[in-house]
C-alpha cells in the first residue's frame, strides 16, 4: 500500500499514535549494539517468554538505545496513564519480579533511572501521564540533565522496525511538506537559514554544500551519506541509524529532492551490521508506503536508496576516497577540485553529509531554519551529538547545544572518572583529533573553539583520560592507528606518519632525544600542510597536542626515562616499582624475603631507600596504588613487608653487619665539600646518597636534632623514635657532619656556604602552615597544625582547652587530631567537601574515626567566635551542599547559607602548608609564583649554578617518599656535575633470586597487621601499628604476581 | 570569445598568464621552476609526492602545483621556509625508505630522485629506515621491478592504466605496506602485462628496469667459438645518439654501425632487411585477403606488446592478426638458415643479438614458437627437443646498448660513418620508417599499390598516416577501389579499434597497430627520458632517412629479391610459410 496523499499519511500517524501511548501495559527492551552487547537480547527473550507463558496481555516491543551506555540494559515500562519509567542494569532475574508489578499496575521500584512524564519529539509530542514522583524525571538525572536531543528525539522511545512508530512521531510530515509545499530553492533556503553545519568534523555549511550542487547540470546525480564511522571510541552514527534509521531515509529524500538527485547511497562500514540491517528492513518498508522510489507521496519525485557496506577503512571516510570505495576502487583519495559536487560518484555530480547531518534535515524543514538557530551558538548552531567514553563514569552517547562546554560535557553528564583518579584530558574527534588538557575544560565546543586549540570536532568522539593514562602512549596509539589507515598513496601521510610511529615508540622506549621530539614536531607541520586529504592533513593532531599541553611527559621519558602512569613498559621494571618515587626494586625484595634471605631483602630494599624502617611506617605507598595483584583482589602491602623486613633485621642484630658493608662500599674521597640545608627526608636522603659517592657531606638544621618532618610532624604513635634515630644514626655512621641549631640565614650566611662548598643543596620543606583567611583567625587559641605538632614532639604539653576543633582534611589535619586527642579532649575535623574526598591517607582517617575523633563533612568555617578575652570560644560552621564535580573531580562545595556554631576553645588550622626559607629570598634565588624555590624538573639545579634545591621546598607540599625520590635523583646529577662521569650506579650491586613467575595466585588474602587495642592507646603515643607477624610478611610477600619478570619475545613490528 | 589571459601574482610580481593551466607549467613558462618529481607531463599527476607545493593565498594549506590551475587574482608564493622545509621534509622522507645505493644504481646519473636531492641541497637523511622489505619481481621476461627503489609516484600505474589500458600494476597494500603491484601479487611474468615497458620509460628511479642481458652478449662476443651477428632495429639510429649523449633524436646510422663493429659484433646487419621481408609477405596476405575474402581488417603483427594484448584482451579477434612474424623474428630465421647456408656454418654457432626500441621484443624472442631455424635444421642436422634453439637469442634494448659502448670505451660520438654488413643489412626507406607510428601501414601501401596495380606509385609519401594523431586513417584508391586503413599507436587506440570490429562496425580493411606512443621510436627500450617533444625529433630523423634512401619501396630491394630468388622463392610459400609466419595464442585476462 503507498502512501497517496495527506490525509493517508495523517490516518497512518492517528492509528500509529496508539503504538506510542497504547491502552495497555508496554514493556520496551533498548536492543542496539550497546544493549545487546550487556545482555538485552536475553533480556527480551526472558521477557516474551514470561510474558507468553503467562498469556499476559503486555506489548514487548524492540527500541533503540536511549543513549545511556554505562547503565545498560535500559528497559522502558509503560503502564497506560502513568509516566514513562526507564529502568537500568536490569537482568534476568527482575523479569519475573517487574512482569508480576506491571500486571498488577505496579510500578517497578528497584532498577528505576528516571521517568519521562512526556515526551518533545519535536516533530510531534506525547503525554505518557503524570505521578511517581519518587523517581527523578529524566531531565533531573545528571547524565541527561544538560543534554538536549533533537537528533536523537526519537532514540530508544520508538520502535527503529517500524515505520508507523516513525510517522506516529511526526515522521514523514517534513518530506509531505517539502514535496508538496515547498519547491527545491526553499528547501535550500531553510536549511542555509538554519546555518546546520556539517557534523562529520569538518563544519562546511550545509545549506551552501547543497546549493553547489543543486546549481550543477547533471542528468544523475547523486546524494551519499557517509556512515563510515570509524574513529576509536565513536559510535554517534551507528546508533543513530539502529535507533532510528527512518530519520536519515528522511533526511536525504529531502536532500535529493532538493538537489535533484534520484539515486542516494548510504556508505556504511560492514562492521555495524545491525546498522545495516535495520537499514536495510527500513529502506524496504519505506518503499512499501511509497516513501522512496518512484512518484513519491504521488508527487512525481524519484529516489532510490542503495547501501554499500564498506569493508572499514578509516580513510573511506574521507569524500573522494569514499567515492572511489563505492565505485568499487580502492580507497584511496584524489586530489579535489574537482569537488564531488562536480564531478562525483562515477562523474557524476554528487554530494555527501555525514548521517548526522542527514538526521538534522526533517527537524529543520518541520521547524524551520530559525527555530535550529534558537540552540546552539551564533555560528554554530544546533546541537552535536558525542560519545563520551574512556575513563568517565557515565559513559554513552550524549547530544548538547553546540557551545555547551567540555567540563559540561566530561564532569557535569560524564560525573567525571567516578573513581579517585583525577581527569588529565579529553581527545575530541578521535585520531583527527587532539588532546585537550583539563586546565582547558572550559572551552566551548564549537569548530572554531575546538581547533583554535589545535583539536577538532571530528565527527564526536570523546575519549576522557586520566592520571592512567600515558599522553605519549596516548598519541603514539592514534598515530599508529592513522599510520595503519594511511592509505599510502601521498608521501607526507605514509612517510611522514610511519616516521613520526617510529620517533613515538622511540620516546615509549626512553630512547628518544630533543632532536626526535624537534623532528616530531616538524613531521607534524609538514604532514598537515602538505597531506592530500582529511586523514594525514589531521593524523598529526594527537602528536602535536600533546606535544604542546603534555610536553613534560615526554621530557618524562625522554631525560629521566620514565613513564609515571606506568604504561610504557620499557621503562620500568614493575608497576608498583615505577609508581614508588623512590623506584625501590620491590619485587626483588618481596622475592628475596621468600627465598628467606632477610638480610639481602634489607640490604637491597636500603640501597634503595636509606630510611627503611620509618618510610615502612608513615609512606603514602604509591607502590600500592598500581599493584597488579588489585585487578585480582587486594594489592599486595609491599609496604607493611617493607617495615617487617628492616624492624626484623634490627631486631636481631643483623643490619650493622650490612651498614658495615655499606660504608666499606664507599668511593674514595673526592675531596668535594656539599652543603645540605635542612635534615628531613630529602636532606637526609641525599646526604646518604652522596656521602657514599665520596663527597664531604654536612647538613645544616636549625633544630637540634635531624629527621625534619619525621621528628617533629609526624607523632610518635605512627612513627616511634627508635627507628628514626637508628636510621639517621647509620646515617651519621657512614660519615655525614651535622650542624645542628644554625639556621641559615641567621647564624651562618649562603655567602659563607657559597664560599666553602662545592655544592648546597636546599631541603628546607614546606612546613609552615597557611592560614585560612576566616575572621577571628588571630584569635588566642587559633594554632597551626605544624607547630602545635612540633611542640608536642618537642614535649611541651599543649593548652589547647578541652574541646578543639580542627579545620582540613589532609595528614597533618589528622594527626593534629589524634594528637589532640591524646591529651584528653574532644576533637572535631571540619571539611568543606566530603570524606571520600580527604587527601589524608585512608588507614589513618579510619584509625582517628576508630579513636574517636568526630568529623564534620560539608562544613565550610564562616567566623572564629571570641570571648571577651579575645580567646577562641566557638566556631561558625557554613553548611555545604555538593554541587557539580569540579575539574578536580570532586563535587564542588556550595555554600547553602544556614550555618550554624559549635562551641570549643582552640582551633587547629591544617589547611596546607608552604615554603618558610627567608634566607632563599634574600640570597636572590627565583621563587616560582606559587611560594616555592624555583629549580629544573630534572636537575633541581636553582638559578645560581651551585645551588640545588629539592623535596618540598621545590615541589611544595608532598609526601616523604616523593622529596626522598627527588633527593636522591638530585644526589646523581649532582655527583655527575661534580666529577663528570656517571658513577651512581657503582652504589649498587645484584643480587641472586629467581625469576619464577608463580603460575596461579599465592599467599591468599590480603592480610592485615595487628593494631594495638584500642584501650592501649589512650593518653599515650604508643605505637599502633603492630607490623607483621613472620608468616603474615612470608603470605603477604607470596601474593607478588611477578609482573616484573618479562619474557623477551621478540615481537617488535617492522 | 571567453578572456584567454588571467592575471595572477607569483612571489610578489604581477603576471598575466594563460587561463587554464596548472600552476607548475604557467610558472614554469615565467621562469620559475617549481621542483617536483611525482609529476609527468602528459603522463600522470598523481599528486602524491608532496613536492611541488606552493603557498596560494588563502588555502588551509599548501597547494600543489601540478594539479592546482591558475585563477584569476590568484597570489602564489612559491618558495618560503615553510615551503621549503616541506618540500626537503617530504624528499627526506622518501629518502629514508629508499636505498642508498646511487653509486652502483641502473639509473645513477639519470635518476629523477637523485637529481632532485641534489636540486634541494639535501645533505642529511635523518630518517630511520621504516619500511619492510619488498621481494624484487623478476618473473618478467623483459622487465624487473623493484618495489624497494619504488617511490610510489603513481607514473607506471597511470601509462599502464590509461595509456595503454592494460592495468597490469596498481597499488596495493595501505600505507607504509602501500607498493606498486600485480594482480594477487603474482609477478608481471605471469598477469596481463604486454611488456611494453613504458613503465620502466616514466619510472623516476630504477623502480622498473629491463631485464639486463649485457652480460650474456658480452660472453658470446668474447667467445671465439661464436659467430655474433647484430640486428638494429629502425628506431635505434634515431635513438642511440641521445643515449651516448648526443642531441635528441640525432640520426647515427653510420656511427651506430661503426661502434657494433668495434664492440666486436661479426656482422652487423639491419632489421630493415626484414622490414622489407615483412612488407613483402604481409602485402601479399594483405592482396590474398582482399581477394580471397579472408578476415578483414588485417592488422600488422610487429608489435610484440600489441600481439601479447590482443592474446590476452581480445582472443576473439585473432584472425585479424597478420601472420607475418616480427621483422626480428624473421630476421633471427633467416639468419640462421638462409644466412648459415650461405656462411655454410652450423646454425648452432650462430647468436643473433637484436638492438630492439623494445622490452616486449626480450618476450617476443623467448616464445617457444620462436625457433623456426631449429625446426628447419632439425631432421637435416639430425637433431633432438634438447638441441632446441631460439631464432634470436638475446634482445638488447636502446638503453643496454649505450651502456656496453660505454663499458667498452667507444667513443661513439667522433667515430667515422660505416655500412651495415651484406646481404642482411641492405634495406630501403620502406624499412626505416617502421620505426614510427604509420610507418608499417606507409611502406606497404607503397608496395601493395604496385604489385595491385602494376603501376609505379607517384607520391610515395602518405603523409595522411604521419604524426602522433592517436587514431589515423586514409582512403586509398586502388584501380578505382576505395581501401580504408586506420593506424593506431598506444593500446589505448589499438583498444578503441579493436572494439569497432568486435562490434561490426570497423569500415578498414588494414590496420597498423603500434604499441608504443610514437611507434617504436618512444619504445619502452628507448632513451631516458622520452616525452613528446623528443618523440617529434625522433620522427624527424626516420622520415629524413628514408628521403635520402635511394631505394624507397621494399620490394625494389635487390637483397630481397634475392632471397626470394635464392631461398624463398615467392612470398607465402612453402619456406616462407615455414619460417616467416606464426601463430597466436588466447591468455586470459588473468
Amino acid at each position: 500500500m503507498k502512501i497517496s496523499d495527506y490525509t493517508k499519511l495523517l490516518e497512518i500517524k492517528e492509528t500509529a499514535s496508539k503504538k506510542i501511548l497504547p491502552d495497555k501495559p508496554y514493556v520496551a527492551i533498548g536492543m542496539g549494539t550497546c544493549g545487546i552487547g550487556r545482555g538485552a537480547e536475553v533480556l527480551f527473550d526472558s521477557f516474551e517468554r514470561v510474558i507468553a507463558e503467562r498469556k499476559l496481555d503486555i506489548i514487548i516491543k524492540k527500541t533503540g538505545c536511549f543513549g545511556f551506555c554505562a547503565e545498560e540494559p535500559l528497559v522502558n515500562i509503560y503502564i497506560p496513564g502513568k509516566p514513562l519509567i526507564i529502568l537500568h542494569r536490569v537482568t534476568e532475574n527482575d523479569v519475573i519480579p517487574l512482569i508480576i508489578g506491571i500486571e498488577k499496575g505496579i510500578m517497578p521500584y528497584r532498577n528505576v533511572l528516571c521517568r519521562i512524564e512526556e515526551w518533545d519529539f519535536i516533530t510531534e509530542k506525547y503525554e505518557f501521564g503524570k505521578g511517581l514522583t519518587e523517581y527523578p524525571l529524566w531531565n533531573e538525572v545528571p547524565f541527561f540533565k544538560w543534554q538536549k536531543k533533537i537528533v536523537l528525539r526519537n532514540c530508544g522511545l520508538i520502535v527503529p522496525d517500524d515505520i508507523e512508530e516513525y510517522i506516529a512521531v511526526g515522521g514523514y510530515f517534513p518530506l509531505y511538506n517539502a514535496l508538496h509545499k515547498m519547491n527545491p530553492v526553499s528547501v535550500i533556503d531553510e536549511v542555509k537559514k538554519s546555518k546546520l553545519r556539517g557534523r562529520g568534523g569538518a563544519g562546511f555549511p550545509t545549506g551552501v554544500k547543497w546549493d553547489l550542487m543543486a546549481k550543477v547540470e547533471g542528468d544523475q546525480k547523486y546524494v551519499i551519506c557517509n556512515a563510515d564511522e570509524g574513529d576509536p571510541g565513536a559510535f554517534m552514527n551507528r546508533n543513530e541509524i539502529e535507533s532510528d534509521p527512518f530519520m536519515l531515509i528522511e533526511g536525504m529524500t529531502i536532500g535529493a529532492f532538493a538537489m535533484g538527485a534520484s539515486k542516494g547511497v548510504v556508505y556504511i562500514r560492514a562492521e555495524y551490521p545491525l546498522a545495516v540491517q535495520r537499514l536495510k528492513g527500513a529502506i524496504k518498508q519505506a518503499k512499501d508506503l511509497g516513501l522512496l522510489g518512484d512518484n513519491i507521496l504521488n508527487s512525481g519525485f524519484n529516489f532510490e536508496i542503495d547501501i554499500v557496506e564498506g569493508a572499514g577503512a578509516f580513510v573511506c571516510g574521507e569524500e573522494t576516497s569514499l567515492i572511489h570505495s563505492i565505485e568499487g576502487k580502492s580507497g584511496r583519495p584524489s586530489p579535489r577540485p574537482p569537488y564531488p559536487a562536480e564531478k562525483g560518484l562515477y562523474g557524476k555530480p554528487t554530494n555527501i553529509n555525514n548521517v548526522e547531518t542527514w538526521c538534522n534535515v526533517p527537524v529543520i524543514i518541520s521547524k524551520g531554519g530559525d527555530w535550529f538557530t534558537g540552540t546552539g551558538t551564533e555560528k554554530s548552531p544546533g546541537t552535536k551529538v558525542f560519545s563520551l567514553v574512556g575513563k568517565v563514569k557515565n559513559t554513552g552517547l550524549v547530544e548538547l547545544p553546540l557551545g555547551s562546554t567540555l567540563e559540561t560535557i566530561v564532569f557535569k553528564i560524564g560525573e567525571g572518572t567516578g573513581t579517585q583518579k583525577t581527569v588529565k584530558a579529553v581527545q575530541s574527534g578521535g585520531p583527527s583529533g587532539g588532546c585537550i588538557p583539563v586546565e582547558y575544560l572550559n572551552t566551548p565546543v564549537d569548530y572554531e573553539s575546538l581547533n583554535s586549540l589545535g583539536a577538532i570536532m571530528g565527527s564526536g568522539g570523546m575519549v576522557v583520560m586520566d592520571q592512567d593514562n600515558c599522553m605519549v602512549d596516548v598519541a603514539r596509539y592514534f598515530t599508529e592507528f592513522s599510520n595503519g589507515e594511511s592509505c599510502g598513496k601521498c608521501t607526507p601521510c605514509r612517510e611522514g606518519l610511519s616516521q613520526t610511529l617510529h620517533i613515538l615508540n622511540k620516546v615509549t622506549e626512553g630512547v628518544a632525544t630533543s632532536e626526535d621530539l624537534d623532528a616530531l614536531v616538524k613531521l607534524g607541520q609538514v604532514i598537515k600542510s602538505t597531506a592530500l586529504c582529511g586523514l594525514g592533513q589531521t593524523a598529526p593532531n594527537p602528536v602535536l597536542t600533546t606535544l604542546r599541553y603534555f610536553r613534560d611527559e615526554y621530557d618524562h621519558h625522554m631525560i629521566e626515562k620514565k613513564c609515571e602512569p606506568g604504561i610504557c613498559h620499557s621503562l620500568f621494571t614493575a608497576l608498583c616499582e615505577n609508581s614508588c618515587p623512590l623506584h625501590m626494586n620491590i619485587p626483588r625484595y618481596l622475592q628475596l624475603l621468600k627465598e628467606d634471605k632477610l638480610e639481602d631483602a634489607f640490604e637491597t630494599s636500603l640501597r634503595d631507600n636509606p630510611l627503611p624502617g620509618t618510610l615502612g611506617r608513615i609512606c603514602h605507598f604509591h607502590c600500592q596504588m598500581k599493584c597488579l595483584r588489585e585487578t585480582i583482589d587486594a594489592p599486595v602491602s609491599q609496604g607493611d613487608i617493607h617495615r617487617y623486613i628492616a624492624d626484623t633485621v634490627y631486631k636481631e642484630g643483623k643490619a650493622q653487619k650490612i651498614y658495615a658493608r655499606l660504608i666499606k662500599e664507599k668511593l674514595p674521597p673526592t675531596y668535594k665539600k656539599i652543603a645540605i640545608i635542612g635534615a628531613g627526608p630529602a636532606g637526609l636522603t641525599a646526604a646518604f646518597y652522596l656521602v657514599r659517592l665520596g663527597h664531604d657531606v654536612t647538613v645544616f638544621d636549625s633544630e637540634s636534632e635531624a629527621g625534619g618532618i619525621l621528628r617533629w610532624g609526624i607523632p610518635k604513635y605512627r612513627l616511634p623514635l627508635e627507628t628514626l634515630d637508628t636510621e639517621i644514626n647509620f646515617i651519621k655512621e657512614l660519615g655525614v657532619h651535622f650542624v645542628f641549631n644554625t639556621t641559615v640565614g641567621k647564624d651562618i650566611s649562603m655567602e659563607e656556604l657559597e664560599r666553602d662548598y662545592h655544592k648546597i643543596i636546599i631541603a628546607v620543606g614546606a612546613h609552615k602552615d597557611i592560614l585560612l583567611s576566616v575572621e577571628g583567625n588571630e584569635l588566642d587559641g587559633v594554632v597551626s597544625g605544624m607547630d602545635f605538632l612540633k611542640d608536642v614532639a618537642k614535649g611541651i604539653k599543649p593548652d589547647i582547652g578541652k574541646n578543639v576543633v580542627v579545620i582540613g582534611a589532609g595528614n597533618v589535619a589528622i594527626d593534629a587530631a589524634r594528637t589532640a586527642q591524646r591529651f584528653g579532649t574532644d576533637v572535631t575535623v571540619v571539611y568543606r567537601r566530603l570524606k571520600g574526598d580527604m587527601p589524608a591517607n585512608k588507614d589513618e582517617i579510619k584509625e582517628a574515626e576508630i579513636e574517636g575523633v568526630n568529623f564534620l563533612f560539608l562544613c565550610n568555617p564562616k567566623e572564629i567566635l571570641a570571648d571577651a578575652n579575645d580567646k577562641v570560644r566557638g566556631i561558625e560552621l557554613m553548611k555545604m551542599e555538593c554541587g557539580d564535580i569540579d575539574l578536580s573531580n570532586r563535587r564542588k562545595p556550595v555554600p547553602t547559607g544556614e550555618s550554624f556554631i559549635i562551641g570549643c576553645d582552640s582551633v587547629i588550622m591544617a589547611v596546607g602548608e608552604e615554603v618558610d626559607a627567608p634566607f632563599v629570598k634574600e640570597f636572590g634565588l627565583k621563587i616560582s609564583t606559587d611560594g616555592v624555590i624555583s629549580a629544573d624538573h630534572f636537575t633541581f639545579k636553582t638559578s645560581h649554578p651551585k645551588i640545588y634545591a629539592i623535596g618540598d621546598a621545590v615541589t611544595g607540599p608532598a609526601t616523604a617518599a616523593e622529596a626522598m625520590g627527588i633527593a636522591k635523583k638530585a644526589a646523581e646529577v649532582i655527583d655527575y656535575k661534580l666529577m663528570n662521569k656517571r658513577r651512581f650506579h657503582k652504589l649498587n650491586r645484584g643480587f641472586d633470586y629467581s625469576d619464577d613467575v608463580p603460575l596461579k595466585p599465592e599467599g591468599g588474602n590480603r592480610h592485615y597487621a595487628i593494631k594495638r587495642p584500642l584501650e592501649e592507646r589512650t593518653g599515650n603515643f604508643k605505637e599502633i601499628n603492630l607490623g607483621y607477624s613472620k608468616d603474615q610478611a612470608y603470605a603477604e610477600a607470596a601474593r607478588c604476581l611477578r609482573c616484573d619478570v618479562r619474557i623477551n619475545t621478540n615481537t617488535e613490528e617492522e | 570569445m571567453e578572456n584567454k589571459f588571467i592575471n595572477i601574482i607569483v612571489d610578489n610580481r604581477a603576471y598575466q598568464v594563460i587561463k587554464g593551466s596548472t600552476i607548475l607549467e604557467t610558472c614554469k613558462e615565467i621562469g620559475i621552476k617549481i621542483p617536483s618529481l611525482c609529476y609527468l607531463k602528459d603522463v600522470s599527476s598523481n599528486a602524491s609526492c608532496g613536492i611541488c607545493v606552493v603557498d596560494v593565498k588563502g588555502a588551509k594549506t599548501l597547494v600543489r602545483s601540478c594539479i592546482t590551475q591558475v585563477n584569476e587574482g590568484m597570489e602564489i608564493t612559491t618558495h618560503s621556509p615553510a615551503i621549503n622545509q616541506a618540500r626537503t621534509t617530504n624528499l627526506e622522507l622518501l629518502l629514508a625508505n629508499h636505498p642508498k645505493d646511487c653509486l652502483i644504481c641502473e639509473r645513477n646519473g639519470n635518476c629523477e630522485l637523485q637529481e632532485l636531492t641534489v636540486t634541494l641541497g639535501i645533505k642529511d637523511t635523518p630518517y630511520a629506515k621504516t619500511k619492510p622489505v619488498e621481494k624484487i619481481d623478476d618473473s618478467s621476461l623483459s622487465l624487473v621491478r623493484n618495489p624497494e627503489k619504488c617511490i610510489l609516484c603513481g607514473r607506471c600505474i597511470a601509462v599502464c592504466a590509461e595509456v595503454q589500458t592494460v592495468h597490469a600494476i596498481d597499488f596495493t597494500g595501505r600505507g607504509l605496506r602501500s607498493i606498486v603491484s600485480t594482480y594477487q601479487d603474482k609477478g608481471l611474468g605471469n598477469v596481463a602485462c604486454t611488456n611494453c615497458g613504458q613503465c620502466a620509460l616514466v619510472c623516476p628511479t630504477a623502480a622498473i628496469v629491463e631485464k639486463d642481458e649485457t652480460k650474456e652478449v658480452f660472453e658470446d662476443i668474447y667467445n671465439k667459438e661464436k659467430i655474433v651477428i647484430v640486428q638494429t632495429a629502425p628506431a635505434i639510429r634515431v635513438g642511440i645518439g641521445e643515449a651516448m649523449g648526443m642531441e635528441q633524436g640525432a640520426l647515427v646510422t653510420g656511427k651506430m654501425v661503426a661502434a657494433l663493429r668495434k664492440l666486436g659484433f661479426d656482422k652487423v646487419f639491419d632489421t630493415q632487411f626484414t622490414a622489407d621481408l615483412t612488407i613483402m609477405e604481409e602485402g601479399h596476405e594483405l592482396i590474398n585477403r582482399i581477394k580471397n575474402g579472408g578476415t578483414l581488417p588485417m592488422i600488422t603483427s610487429c608489435s610484440p606488446g600489441w600481439i601479447k594484448f590482443i592474446e590476452h584482451f581480445y582472443p576473439k579477434s585473432l584472425d585479424h592478426l597478420s601472420t607475418c612474424k616480427s621483422p626480428q623474428q624473421m630476421f633471427g630465421a633467416v639468419a640462421k638458415t638462409y644466412y648459415a647456408e650461405k656462411l655454410n656454418v652450423d646454425p648452432r654457432k650462430i647468436i643473433v643479438v637484436s638492438i630492439m626500441p623494445c622490452t616486449a621484443k626480450k618476450f617476443e624472442c623467448k616464445r617457444p614458437e620462436m625457433n623456426s631455424a631449429f625446426s628447419y635444421w632439425k631432421d637435416i642436422l639430425n637433431l633432438t627437443e634438447r638441441d632446441n634453439f631460439y631464432d634470436v637469442d638475446y634482445v638488447l634494448t636502446t638503453r643496454e646498448l649505450a651502456k656496453m659502448f660505454k663499458k667498452t670505451g667507444i667513443d661513439f660520438c667522433t667515430l667515422q660513418e660505416e655500412e651495415f654488413d651484406k646481404p642482411l643489412g641492405i634495406s630501403t626507406g620502406a624499412g626505416v620508417i617502421f620505426g614510427a607510428t604509420g610507418g608499417v601501414m606507409e611502406a606497404a601501401v607503397r608496395t601493395a599499390y604496385e604489385v595491385l596495380t602494376g603501376k609505379p606509385l607517384n607520391k610515395i609519401d602518405l603523409t595522411a598516416v604521419r604524426g602522433f594523431e592517436g587514431i589515423k586513417e586514409a582512403e586509398l584508391d586502388i584501380k578505382g577501389t576505395k581501401v580504408k586503413v586506420a593506424v593506431a599507436h598506444t593500446l589505448k587506440n589499438a583498444r578503441a579499434l579493436l572494439d569497432q570490429i568486435e562490434e561490426g562496425k570497423s569500415p578498414y580493411a588494414f590496420i597498423e597497430v603500434m604499441t608504443c606512443p610514437g611507434g617504436c621510436l618512444g619504445g619502452g627500450g628507448q632513451a631516458i627520458p622520452t616525452t613528446w617533444e623528443i618523440r617529434q625529433k625522433r620522427a624527424d630523423s626516420i622520415y629524413k632517412e628514408d628521403r635520402l634512401m635511394p631505394l624507397r619501396k621494399s620490394h625494389d630491394n635487390p637483397a630481397i629479391k634475392a632471397i626470394y630468388e635464392e631461398f624463398l622463392n615467392e612470398p607465402l610459400g612453402h619456406l616462407s610459410h615455414e619460417l616467416l609466419h606464426t601463430h597466436y595464442e588466447e591468455r586470459g585476462i588473468y
